[in-house]
């Protein structure tokens, strides 16, 4: 009997201390990392809402992507996708949109008016002091790799990129960026 | 005693086998869909025309495969995705209802797309109960395996999992989570549920390079039934196992004991993987119709009825030594024995 409410302690204590910590606002606090969703997902808390964990959407990506999480970002986020672009960059391809059961991640025609009109997954940002092409050396790479150009990135003199706001935040351009680290760099808006 | 045509149709007491080969289908789908995926990632990455002949085999009979249910190519490999949590088959698209419980309580909002996809699943289990469990769970499957490696140790006599506890725990446990859910921001049940995570589990582990932290509660799971009580994560606290009780309370298929052939040998109980009572009519919204008690019974006293309730107690069995010497033609002669029993 005693040890049984010796456990039963242990269990309340832990479930008490872990429980501000798996809030979902916590979670969102903590930002160590720096992620991004799937293409079209809502925001963080009404994506936690949503996504059931099942792992559909990493098993329909053709480009390997989508990632999961661990404890890393909280315990709201367990099991749910992400992108780290710098490894592996989103192609737009909308299929994990297509095969998502519940509405994370909507669905989303592949037409650059849909997905520019629906995905905000983050907005390419460049740091003018890493570029090559505002170091004087022509590079462009970040532009052959856009999936929209002269939409969401333009290119002016030696090459030198220019975000626009038309930028879905696919990463491509960051994962193709050939400084390391890398001049160009989505920032999320997932939150 | 009984007439030949009362005796169960001959191939029930084989459908233990055939729900195992369902067991094994399911488990082994679940390994067998990461691969596909990675394939699928292969080819997205070369062109088709650059692979070898021997590569283009899956591709081709894939291709075949779904003609009948895809438009565009591009989607040819897209057949066959996803776990028993979520998945779709052959282009339908199917849902666990847990999945759609924890996403209401979660969210507070219905998603319909979302609720078609579990209709299937609901509908089954409202007409033959808590089937899942018994037919398709992929943790069930290592859930059994687990408790004949019990009953090896206990050969060995190492008397371990014989505790029991109240069944009725794994319903407070489903409706904390659910009302957790909003509270931890996520559905939280996902977390928790064993076939759940065993699917994600052997997906992590084939196509992302490793388990997950899934992995280390369902190891916590095996031991608790190993060395706590048998099978003692269905039966107590699998929040799914609660949901599907519930629906499948008036289901209309259930196993019922036929009075006059049993024999009181008790080997159904000892085999019921959920602590069900069959011997004494006991089987209650928690059987899982997995047809164990009928594969063991050696009189063939266990029979499937379309009817939505359960028998009542209907005492010993007519085969059984007790029964028979109280109503024996001798009985008479033998008061004393009468009074006895």
């Amino acid at each position: 009997m005693k040890r049984r409410a010796f456990l039963g302690y242990a269990v309340a204590g832990t479930a008490a201390s872990l429980l501000p910590m798996a809030t979902a606002d916590a979670a969102m606090q903590q930002g160590g990392q720096r992620y991004l969703r799937p293409p079209g997902a809502p925001k963080e808390n009404e994506f936690l809402d949503r996504c059931i964990r099942c792992g559909l959407c990493g098993q329909a990506c053709p480009n390997r992507a989508i990632k999961f999480f661990g404890m890393e970002n909280g315990t709201a986020s367990l099991d749910t996708p992400y992108i780290t672009p710098r490894e592996q960059a989103c192609i737009l391809c909308m299929k994990c949109g297509d095969i998502c059961p519940t509405g994370a991640i909507p669905k989303i025609t592949r037409t650059a008016e849909d997905v520019m009109a629906k995905v905000d997954m983050g907005q390419a940002r460049v740091d003018k002091t890493l570029c090559l092409s505002y170091q004087g050396k022509t590079c462009g790479v970040c532009y052959r790799a856009c999936p929209l150009p002269d939409i969401a990135l333009r290119v002016g003199m030696l090459e030198q990129p220019h975000v626009s706001e038309a930028c879905v935040g696919c990463g491509l351009c960051e994962r193709s960026c050939i400084q390391i680290p890398q001049a160009i760099r989505i920032i999320p808006h997932h939150s | 005693m009984t007439s030949p045509d009362s005796k169960p149709f001959f191939l029930w007491r084989h459908l233990n086998k055939l729900r195992w080969l369902s067991l094994s289908i399911v488990f082994l789908m679940l390994v067998l869909i990461p691969f596909l995926h990675l394939y699928q990632t292969y080819i997205a990455a070369h062109a088709y025309d650059l692979l070898y002949p021997s590569e283009k085999i899956i591709y081709d009979s894939m291709e075949t495969l779904s003609a009948p249910f895809v438009s565009d190519p591009e989607n040819d490999l897209d057949l066959l995705k996803g776990t028993t949590w979520s998945g779709r088959l052959f282009g339908l698209d199917l849902s666990d209802p847990l999945a759609l419980a924890g996403q209401i309580a979660a969210s507070g909002k219905v998603l319909w797309p979302f609720v078609l996809t579990a209709l299937i699943p609901i509908g089954l289990t409202l007409l033959l109960g808590r089937f899942f469990c018994g037919w398709i769970c992929p943790a069930s499957f290592l859930y059994e395996l687990n408790t004949t490696l019990g009953s090896w140790l206990r050969n060995i006599g190492l008397h371990t999992g014989q505790r029991r506890m109240s069944r009725k725990f794994k319903y407070l446990v489903l409706f904390v989570t659910l009302l957790l859910s909003p509270l931890l921001g996520s559905v939280a049940v996902a977390a928790i549920y064993p076939p759940a995570i065993v699917g994600r589990e052997i997906y992590y582990a084939i196509a992302l390079g490793g388990f997950g932290v899934g992995a280390v509660f369902f190891a916590g799971t095996l031991l608790f039934d190993l060395l706590v009580a048998r099978r003692g994560f269905c039966r107590y606290l699998c929040p799914g196992g609660a949901l599907y009780s519930l629906l499948g309370r008036f289901r209309l298929l259930r196993i019922q004991r036929v009075v006059e052939d049993c024999n009181d040998c008790a080997k159904c109980n000892a085999v019921c993987e959920f602590g069900l009572d069959p011997l004494r009519d006991g089987f209650g919204q928690e059987c899982n119709n997995c047809t164990a008690c009928i594969a063991v019974c050696p009189t063939d006293a266990l029979v499937f009825k379309m009817t939505p309730k359960d028998q009542p107690d209907r005492g010993p069995g007519h085969l059984g030594r007790q029964y028979r010497r109280v109503h024996s033609e001798n009985a008479g002669d033998s008061p004393g024995i009468e009074d006895g029993s």
